[in-house]
């Protein structure tokens, strides 16, 4: 079976490495973009399963992404998670009215990132060896 | 909105941004080590990252109630503590 592709749409490139790996184990495809121009044009060459999507971003930021995904009809379909470091307040409600299916305030609990993923791609729930921090032992 | 006021709301929204992507980091990688995704550790390391783990869990929660207003756990136990104390005496 052929792994979901899934887009990773950060300005740091931690971050990314970071989700890159914990996705990776969890057998998903991953594709980068660290601006909001560069997320519309990897989302049309990748053709991903999700985005993880960052608000605050160059070139623009997550909701112009968004904007600009749902105008090409074969983008618009695809399922935004937003994953922010903003507050979560005004933001949270602003990015499901853009059409999140998610909204995430960073740090992530590993657990929670996967089981929203899985969700949105309409996978059954999985299982992940529990770290500490999943435990909240930490 | 006053001109404080919209540099301490920048302020905030800078320093919440900042420090929410650095702990982040931290607590992807570290619980990328706790799960051997980059190779086993032995039980000393393990307990090593999980220390480091645990002082970044506290950060979050000090930051989640300083930024967002949400209660310091830290905080209400002090208090809970001060409290019962107060009572006893």
């Amino acid at each position: 079976m052929d792994s979901k592709k899934i887009l990773i749409v950060d300005d740091n490139a931690d971050i990314r490495l970071g989700m890159h790996l914990r996705l990776k184990a969890n057998q998903y495809e991953t594709f980068f973009a660290a601006d909001a121009f560069a997320a519309v044009a990897e989302a049309r060459k990748h053709r991903p399963d999700l985005v993880l999507l960052d608000l605050g971003l160059p070139a623009g930021d997550g909701f112009i992404v968004m904007e600009r995904l749902k105008q090409v009809p074969f983008l618009a379909v695809i399922p935004v998670i937003v994953v922010s470091a903003r507050d979560g307040l005004g933001n949270q409600k602003r990015a499901y009215e853009a059409g999140a299916k998610a909204f995430l305030q960073k740090p992530v609990n590993d657990d929670e990132l996967l089981a929203v993923i899985r969700r949105a791609l309409g996978e059954p729930a999985g299982t992940k060896k529990p770290t500490l921090y999943d435990q909240g032992s930490v | 909105m006053t001109e404080s006021t919209r540099r301490s709301s920048e302020l905030t929204a800078y320093l919440s941004h900042e420090l929410r992507n650095a702990l982040a980091c931290i607590h992807q990688f570290g619980n990328i080590l706790v799960d051997g995704l980059a190779g086993e550790l032995s039980s000393e390391q393990r307990e090593y990252v999980g220390i480091m783990l645990e002082n970044a869990s506290k950060i979050r929660k000090v930051l989640d109630s300083a930024l967002d207003g949400t209660p310091d756990p830290i905080e209400e136990s002090t208090n809970k503590i001060e409290r019962v104390s107060k009572l006893e005496t």
